[in-house]
């Protein structure tokens, strides 16, 4: 036990000091709390008529603080209150520097934690806030059962899963070539690989097949040197995260997701070792725009000098080698012609969950709906096979299509995916999308609409659901700070929601000029944590008009497959603009148009 | 080990150093020419002007100058020391 004299200095900011001794008596020290108004001679009279082992100065830093600091130390030490006490001083911008400075023997600031001083009167090293708490994998599709609620939607939707399977039945393409050709030289012993890789390339676009056979990589990309791979390792086994904190001020979700895609996977590691120690949850890796374009993908750890990180096994791999193992890695699948191979990589180095939209894939990011449906079915079996969940991103809403044709379409690729063996996760948009914009649908606010989504889709379906992608997209400005705050709501709106997870952007995120930084996604982190601090168990209040625009939603979700459910298959209601057409401002991607062949497998 | 803006703080900014301040300007466009300007003044080299608001007296400003872009020689990661250069 020891006995420590608390001095609150400071006649206002006493709170910490009260704080600190309650938490002393608590563990058994015996403790003296001191009247904030005595005079320095005063307080120097008191400590030195007991042995204490410590004198604990609580003091704010003000113009001229510093000079009465140091002579209250003169005169303690003068006492000879030094020979036997340790003097300790805390307060906000107080820094070890400066306290030793001033004379005291140890100082606490503004980030120190009660039991860090604690354990410094104790003489042992702090547990709480000194290391990373042990973290342990969260699943986020676990305890959903997949069953549609709604009687004519699960009708609707068992019509139109029948149907597309059986569309896609005798189709392929030279993704699902490719695909097994890739699982083949995965599990085949060296000797035989350079046949199957040979046989690969001829199933790829020139550039890729170059890439890989001679080296001559698509412009700005080129191989991680050996070195830097090396280094990056040595850097991390170094360090550790010194200060771990977690997100959540109350309750177990929603998990929080960032994007990595700086185009470098050594750069995105480091960004995503940092975001760990502020609390994030998951990783989404995101792919270079061109990748979408080529048939066949390129091998090698790479990286690349503009947006996007290549998906190659290597790249994947390395980031998921050097993530906590308790955080979640989504790899993104559905933009372009590689859906099951780039499925099939993640899965093999150690991916948690994949992003297969047949809808916003082939509207809203480029892909040959036809092309995408027989891909990302497959995509979807191999996910199921490596126990895979995937999300579905309902970006399809920025081009202008109804959140409700965005709706319909995420439940209509689960409903195939569950059909499929895999399990989905819905992931409806909070956004100030183009559709909401023209038709005033959040003129008064952005809650009642966004919370709308979820509500409708929870009458519907028992699965999870996951707001992206960003959160608050289309609201946020390259101003940091306004960009950081509408994240910061956003994601409060999400806890309101109840939600398993989020996607949430950095404050670049309006800012399209250069990569992001990692100063702009540790903002971001840092606001939603203030703003889930603010909230705690308390939720947000929509207004009476959320009851209106659910139903509203649920009705054009019906009335969408309804008319999703007139054609042959899912490709088709896609090109036919059942589920968005150019009206709304969304057309049928190109990429692999008539690459679909007969099976003749 | 160097990079464009080589110095011993300067190497170990992982990507890049955002400046924020109020600019006294009479003009959006001045201020906009002053932001770019105290870049260099800061030996930033050229900056991007990531946000700026004009208010009648001066603009909020907040500026960026990339250190490390993706891809790019990493000071920081000390790769080069082990590897020797190339």
């Amino acid at each position: 036990m020891k006995s420590i004299l608390c001095v609150p200095l400071d006649p206002v900011h006493d709170v910490g000091i009260k704080l600190i001794r309650s938490a002393l008596a608590q563990r058994g020290h015996r403790t003296e709390l001191l009247s904030p108004d005595l005079p320095a001679e005063e307080v120097v009279r008191r400590a030195a008529a007991e042995p204490w082992d410590y004198i604990m100065v609580s003091r704010t830093l003000g113009y001229g603080v510093a000079e009465i600091l140091a002579r209250f130390v003169d005169l303690l030490d003068a006492a000879g209150v030094r020979e036997r006490s340790k003097i300790v001083i805390g307060g906000k911008p107080v820094t070890s520097e400066l306290a030793a400075e001033l004379g005291f023997d140890r100082g606490f600031g503004e980030h120190s934690t009660v039991d860090e001083v604690v354990a410094y009167v104790e003489g042992r090293e702090a547990g709480a806030g000194a290391t990373a708490a042990a973290r342990t994998k969260p699943d986020v599709t676990a305890g959903f059962t997949y069953d549609v609620r709604h009687p004519r939607v699960a009708e609707l939707l068992s019509t139109i899963t029948e149907r597309t399977l059986a569309w896609a039945q005798a189709r392929t393409t030279p993704a699902l070539r490719r695909v097994r050709l890739r699982e083949a030289i995965l599990d085949a012993p060296e000797a035989e690989r350079n046949r199957l890789w040979q046989e690969y390339h001829t199933l790829c676009d020139g550039p890729i097949a170059e890439g890989n056979r001679d080296g001559s990589l698509p412009q700005g990309v080129r191989r991680v040197r050996e070195g830097e791979a090396r280094a990056l390792r040595a850097l991390l086994a170094e360090r550790r995260a010194v200060g771990a904190r977690g997100i959540r001020h109350a309750g177990a979700k929603p998990l929080m997701f960032k994007f990595l895609g700086s185009g470098c996977p050594v750069m995105d590691i480091v960004h995503a070792k940092v975001c760990e120690r502020y609390g994030l949850d998951g990783f989404l890796l995101i792919n270079p725009s061109w990748e979408a374009r080529y048939e066949g993908l390129l091998d090698g750890l790479l990286t690349h000098e503009n947006d996007g990180t290549i998906t190659s096994e290597q790249n994947i791999r390395l980031v998921r080698e050097l993530l906590d193992p308790a955080s979640l890695l989504t790899v993104r699948a559905h933009r372009g012609l590689n859906t099951p191979e780039t499925v099939l990589l993640a899965a093999r180095a150690g991916a948690d969950l994949t992003k297969i939209n047949l809808v916003y894939g082939s509207l809203g990011a480029g892909t040959d709906p036809e092309r995408l449906a027989v891909d990302g079915l497959e995509a979807m079996r191999i996910a199921a096979r490596h126990g895979m969940g995937f999300d579905i991103p309902g970006n399809d809403e920025l081009s202008g299509v109804p959140a409700w044709k965005s709706l319909a379409g995420q439940l209509a690729t689960a409903a195939i995916g569950c059909a499929l063996g895999a399990r989905p996760i819905l992931k409806p948009l909070f956004c100030y999308g183009p559709h909401i914009v023209l038709h005033g649908l959040m003129a008064d606010n952005f809650v009642d609409y966004n919370l709308a989504k979820v509500r409708s889709l929870r009458s519907l379906v028992d699965a999870p659901i996951w707001p992206g992608e960003p959160i608050a997209f289309m609201t946020q400005t390259e101003d940091r700070v306004q960009s950081a705050n509408a994240t910061s709501y956003h994601a409060a709106l999400a806890a309101t929601a109840g939600v398993e997870a989020i996607t949430v952007a950095s404050t670049d995120e309006a800012y399209s000029r250069g990569p992001i930084a990692l100063a702009s996604r540790i903002d971001s982190i840092r606001a939603v944590a203030d703003a889930y601090r603010f909230m705690g168990g308390a939720q947000l209040q929509p207004t009476a008009g959320v009851d209106g625009f659910t139903q509203r939603i649920t009705d054009g979700i019906v009335t969408t497959l309804e008319e999703v459910a007139r054609h042959e298959s899912l490709p088709q209601a896609i090109l036919a603009g059942a589920l968005g057409n150019a009206e709304d401002g969304a057309y049928p991607g190109t990429f692999g148009r008539g690459s679909v062949t007969a099976d003749g497998r | 080990m160097r990079t464009e803006r080589s110095g011993p703080a300067l190497s170990r900014v992982l990507d890049a150093v955002d400046v924020e301040t109020y600019l006294v300007c009479s003009s959006a466009q001045e201020g906009r020419e002053l932001a770019r300007l105290l870049g260099r003044e800061l030996n930033l080299g050229d900056v991007d002007v990531m946000f700026e608001e004009f208010d009648g007296y001066g603009v909020r400003v907040r500026l960026r100058a990339m250190v490390h872009r993706p891809a790019a020689r990493y000071a920081w990661l000390g790769e080069v020391e082990k590897e020797g250069r190339g």
